[in-house]
C-alpha cells in the first residue's frame, strides 16, 4: 500500500508543475457550463421540463461535467501509448501491480484538480443557478461516495479500453464509443428526458451510473435513490477493475508471444 | 508575392496527395475511425433531436434544421482543416521539442509547411458526416449554396484560430493547453445556436475571436442573404488568417528549438 | 574562399528555473523565475569551402546551438554570421536550397511510407525538377546501396538502413554544405565506415564542405582535417586533427600476449597498466619514448599477439580541458 501512495505523492507534486493544463481545462470548464446555462435559459421559462427546474439543470450539467472532469479519461490515450510503444514492457519489471500502481498515479495526479473542479462547480452552480431548494448537508456522504464509485468505474473502463491497444491497431473507436454513450446517456441531458422504456434500462448501465447517478443525487435528492444507486455503482466498480485486470493479463501474454 | 502564393498551395496539394497515400497503407483503421467519427457526431444530433422532441418548440428562433446546419458546417470545415492542416493543433508541441526544425531545414514557410505536413485520419469522418447530415436535414438549395462556401471559409477560420493560440508558446512558454482549449472553445461555440449567447460574449466570437463567423453568420446568411454580408464574411476570414500568419512568423524570432527546458536549482 | 564565416556569435536562452519541493512547485505556478543561459558566448571562426570541420566539445558546450545558428533554424542573440554569402537569419530559405543537415535524432522520412515516397516528397518541397532528382536518387541510392529497401516502409528498416536514407533525404538537393550533428551515433562498424566513406566521396567530387559534430574520434580522425573545441559556450581550441592527436593523442595504449613468462623494459614514457605471467598491458607517451623505439625493445620471438590502441575522444577532451584548466 505505501508504494501506491508514495506513487499518488509524486503524481500531486507533478501535476502542480501543469499550471497551464490545469488553468486550460479550468476555463474550459467554465465556459462548457457557460454554454448551458445560456442554453437552458433559453429554453426554461419559468416551468419544469422532464421534472427538472432551471436551478436543478444547470446544476444538474455542473455536476455531470465534474465528474468528466475530473475522471482521468486521459488513462485511455496513456495506456494506448504504453502499449503501442513497448513502454509497458519496462513497467512490467517494477514491483507493482500496474494496474493499481495506475490507479493511484491517477489519484494523485487528480487530486489538485479535483479539489479545483470541486470548488468551481459548486461555486458555478451558486453563481449560474443559486442553492438548489431542499437540499439536505446530511446526503454530503452518500453524494461522495457515489461519485468516488463513479470516477473509479469510469477509470477502469477507460483502461481497459486502452488496453484493447494489445488486441487491436485501432482502438480509439471503442474509446470514442463508450465517450458518446457517456454523453448521451446522462452527460447533457438527464435520463428522465428520454423515453421511459430507454430509463428502464439505462438505470442499470454503466453510462449513466457515472453520469446521472450521482449528479441526480445532487440535484434531487432522496435515500431511496440513494440506496438503489450506490449498490448498482459498486458493483460495476468491481466489474471494471476485474475487466481491466483481465485484458490486461490477457494482453501481456500477448506481448510475450509477440517478442520471442 | 503571387509565385509564393502558388508554391505554396503546391506544396500543400503534395502532402494532401502524399498523405492520402499513407492512409490507404491502413485502410481498415481509416475506415474504423472515420466511422467513430461520424459516431461521435451523431450522438449530438441525437441530444438535440431529444430535446426539440421533449420542448415541441424550437430554441430561441432556431429549428432543429437550422442546428443540424450548424453542425454540418462546423464538422465539415473542421474535418477539412485537420484534413489539410492536422497539424496546426500541435504546433505548441512542435515548438517546444523542436520538431520544428526539420522543417526550418526546408525552404518553404515553415508554418504552411509544418502545418500542412500531416492529415487527420478521423477527420475524414468529419468530413462526410456533414455531407450526410446535410443531407438526412434535406437541406434547401440555399443551404447547399452556403454549405458549400462556408465549410471553406470555417476551415480557415478554425485553422487560424488554432495557429494563433498556439503561437503564444512563442511568445510565453508551453501554451499548448491553451491552444487546445481555444480550439475546443471554437468548436463548442460553434455548435450552438446564436440567440443563446448575449453580450460580451457575443461580442467576443463576433470580434477577437470570430468564432461567430464560422457557422453562425453562414446561417444568417441563408435565413437572411445579403452580399453585404458575404464580403463581410470573405474578409474576416482573410483578415483573421493574416493576424495569426503574422502572429506565429513574429513569434518564430523568439524560437528556442527544444531549449526551452525547465531547470531544477 | 569561406563558406561560413562566424563572428562573435552569441545565443542566450531564457530559461524557467524552479526549485525543489512542493512549495517552490507552487510558487512556480503563480510567479515563474528565469534565468539567463549562455549557450554560446563570442564565438568567431571560419570554415573554407570544402573543408571537413569537426566540431567537438562534452555535452551542453553549444554544439548543437551553433549548428542550429548556422542553418537559420535559431535566432543568435548577438554577433554576426555569413554562410555561403547568405545571413542565415534573413535568408533561411534561399540558403536552405544550398544546405543540408543530418541531425543524429531527428528524421525526415515518414515512418510508415517506404523512403523513396519521402524522398520524392522532398523532392517538391526543394523543387527539384523530375529528370535531375531521379539521377541524383540513383547516384545516392547506388553510393549508400540503398537499392533493395528503397520500398520498404522505413518502420521495418534497420537504424544503419535508416541512417542511410536519412543521408539521402539530405542531399537529395545536392547541397553545398552538409552539417551532420552526431550523424554516426549507435550505428555498428561497418556502417559507421560506409557513412565515413560516403562522406569522403561527396566531399572529393563535390567538393562538399562538412560540418560533423559526433562523439566518435574514429570519424574525427577519418574525415576532418582540423578539428574545433567547444567549450562552456566559447571556443577552446582551434587546430589541426594532427596536432590535436599529437598534443593529446600522445598515449599509446599496447597490449601483449606473451609464449613465456618475462617482464618487459621499462624506459621512461612507459607505465605499467596489468601484469599476468602471459599477458602485459602498458601505456606509452610517444612525446617521451617514440613507439618504434619501444617495439625494438621487446622480444619479437616471445609475443603471440600484440595490440595497439589509441585512448577514446571522451579522454582526450577531458585531457583538453584538465590542461586548459591547469594552464589557465
Amino acid at each position: 500500500m505505501g508504494k501506491y501512495l508514495s506513487i499518488a505523492g509524486i503524481s500531486i507534486k507533478n501535476s502542480l508543475v501543469y499550471r497551464a493544463s490545469v488553468t486550460g481545462r479550468v476555463v474550459f470548464y467554465f465556459v462548457f457550463i457557460f454554454v448551458f446555462f445560456s442554453l437552458w435559459s433559453m429554453i426554461y421559462s419559468g416551468n419544469e421540463i422532464a421534472g427538472y427546474s432551471l436551478v436543478q439543470m444547470i446544476w444538474y450539467v455542473c455536476m455531470t461535467e465534474l465528474v468528466v472532469f475530473c475522471s482521468g479519461s486521459e488513462i485511455f490515450g496513456r495506456m494506448n501509448h504504453e502499449v503501442k510503444s513497448g513502454e509497458i514492457a519496462y513497467r512490467l519489471l517494477r514491483p507493482w501491480n500496474y494496474i493499481f500502481m495506475q490507479f493511484a498515479d491517477m489519484l494523485g495526479s487528480m487530486a489538485f484538480s479535483a479539489s479545483v473542479f470541486t470548488v468551481m462547480a459548486v461555486l458555478l452552480g451558486f453563481v449560474f443557478a443559486g442553492p438548489i431548494q431542499g437540499f439536505n448537508p446530511a446526503s454530503v456522504p452518500l453524494i461522495v461516495i457515489s461519485f468516488v464509485l463513479s470516477i473509479t468505474m469510469n477509470f477502469f473502463i477507460c483502461m481497459s479500453l486502452g488496453l484493447l491497444a494489445f488486441y487491436f491497431e485501432e482502438n480509439s473507436p471503442f474509446y470514442f464509443i463508450y465517450q458518446k454513450l457517456l454523453f448521451v446517456f446522462g452527460m447533457l441531458l438527464p435520463i428522465e428526458f428520454l423515453p421511459i422504456w430507454t430509463q428502464g434500462i439505462l438505470r442499470y448501465l454503466p453510462f449513466s451510473l457515472i453520469t446521472w447517478g450521482p449528479a441526480r443525487m445532487v440535484v434531487n435528492f432522496s435515500y431511496e435513490y440513494a440506496f438503489e444507486i450506490i449498490p448498482m455503482q459498486a458493483a460495476w466498480c468491481v466489474f471494471s477493475v476485474l475487466l481491466a485486470m483481465f485484458v490486461f493479463s490477457r494482453g501481456v501474454r500477448k506481448v510475450n508471444v509477440h517478442g520471442g | 508575392m503571387f509565385t509564393e502564393v502558388k508554391t505554396h498551395l503546391k506544396l500543400i496539394l503534395k502532402y494532401f496527395t502524399f498523405n492520402l497515400s499513407a492512409l490507404t497503407e491502413y485502410r481498415t483503421s481509416f475506415l474504423v475511425q472515420v466511422f467513430g467519427m461520424a459516431l461521435n457526431n451523431a450522438s449530438f444530433a441525437f441530444f438535440w433531436w431529444v430535446l426539440f422532441d421533449r420542448l415541441g418548440t424550437g430554441i430561441g428562433g432556431y429549428g432543429f434544421t437550422d442546428v443540424m446546419f450548424l453542425w454540418a458546417v462546423a464538422s465539415t470545415g473542421f474535418g477539412l482543416s485537420h484534413v489539410f492542416f492536422a497539424n496546426a493543433n500541435r504546433i505548441s508541441g512542435m515548438i517546444i521539442t523542436g520538431e520544428l526544425d526539420t522543417y526550418l531545414l526546408q525552404p518553404k514557410n515553415p508554418l504552411i509547411n509544418s502545418i500542412s505536413a500531416r492529415m487527420s485520419v478521423t477527420a475524414w469522418g468529419d468530413v462526410i458526416y456533414g455531407i450526410v447530415l446535410m443531407a438526412l436535414i434535406k437541406a434547401s438549395g440555399m443551404m447547399w449554396v452556403m454549405f458549400g462556401i462556408s465549410i471553406f471559409t470555417a476551415a480557415l477560420l478554425i485553422t487560424s484560430i488554432a495557429v494563433a493560440g498556439h503561437s503564444l508558446t512563442f511568445y510565453f512558454g508551453n501554451m499548448e493547453a491553451v491552444g487546445r482549449t481555444l480550439w475546443e472553445f471554437t468548436i463548442t461555440f460553434s455548435i450552438y445556436p446564436e440567440t443563446i449567447f448575449k453580450g460580451p460574449v457575443k461580442a467576443l466570437i463576433m470580434t477577437a475571436v470570430p468564432i461567430g463567423f464560422i457557422t453562425h453568420v453562414p446561417l444568417r446568411l441563408v435565413r437572411n442573404f445579403s452580399w453585404g454580408t458575404l464580403l463581410l464574411l470573405f474578409g474576416v476570414t482573410l483578415a483573421y488568417a493574416l493576424f495569426a500568419f503574422i502572429l506565429y512568423m513574429k513569434g518564430l524570432r523568439k524560437y528556442e528549438s527544444g531549449n526551452l527546458i525547465v531547470t531544477r536549482m | 574562399m569561406a563558406a561560413i564565416v562566424l563572428e562573435n556569435l552569441s545565443k542566450t536562452y531564457r530559461v524557467k528555473v524552479r526549485g525543489e519541493g512542493l512549495k517552490n512547485a507552487i510558487k512556480s505556478l503563480v510567479r515563474p523565475d528565469y534565468r539567463e543561459v549562455e549557450a554560446v558566448r563570442n564565438i568567431s571562426f571560419s570554415v573554407n569551402e570544402g573543408e571537413m570541420l569537426a566540431f567537438i566539445g562534452p555535452n551542453g558546450a553549444g554544439k548543437s546551438t551553433t549548428i542550429k545558428m548556422l542553418t537559420g533554424i535559431l535566432h543568435p542573440t548577438g554577433g554576426s554570421m555569413n554562410v555561403l554569402g547568405y545571413n542565415p537569419v534573413k535568408d533561411r530559405r534561399r540558403l536552405s536550397y544550398n544546405i543540408g543537415a543530418v541531425f543524429g535524432q531527428k528524421s525526415q522520412l515518414s515512418f510508415h511510407l517506404p523512403p523513396v515516397d519521402s524522398f520524392r516528397l522532398l523532392s517538391s518541397v526543394y523543387e527539384i525538377e523530375k529528370s535531375a532528382y531521379e539521377s541524383r536518387l540513383k547516384r545516392l541510392a547506388d553510393l549508400l546501396e540503398l537499392n533493395e529497401f528503397l520500398d520498404t516502409p522505413v518502420r521495418k528498416l534497420s537504424l544503419g538502413q535508416r541512417v542511410r536514407c536519412e543521408f539521402a533525404a539530405s542531399l537529395l538537393h545536392a547541397p553545398k554544405i552538409l552539417f551532420l550533428d552526431e550523424p554516426t551515433i549507435g550505428l555498428d562498424v561497418v556502417v559507421k565506415h560506409r557513412i565515413r566513406d560516403l562522406i569522403i566521396k561527396l566531399n572529393k567530387e563535390e567538393n562538399t564542405t562538412v560540418f560533423l559534430t559526433s562523439h566518435d574520434a574514429g570519424d574525427v580522425e577519418n574525415l576532418c582535417r582540423r578539428a574545433i573545441v567547444i567549450d562552456h559556450g566559447t571556443v577552446a581550441l582551434d587546430m589541426p586533427v594532427k596536432k590535436l592527436k599529437y598534443d593529446y593523442l600522445n598515449k599509446k595504449v599496447v597490449s601483449l600476449k606473451l609464449n613465456e613468462s618475462a617482464g618487459i623494459p621499462e624506459p621512461p614514457g612507459v607505465e605499467l597498466i596489468k601484469k599476468t605471467p602471459y599477458a602485459v598491458k602498458f601505456s606509452v607517451d610517444t612525446r617521451i619514448a617514440p613507439i618504434s623505439k619501444i617495439l625494438a625493445m621487446l622480444d619479437a620471438g616471445n609475443i603471440a599477439d600484440i595490440t595497439i590502441e589509441e585512448p577514446p575522444m571522451e579522454d582526450i577532451i577531458e585531457a583538453i580541458y584538465m590542461g586548459k584548466r591547469e594552464g589557465g
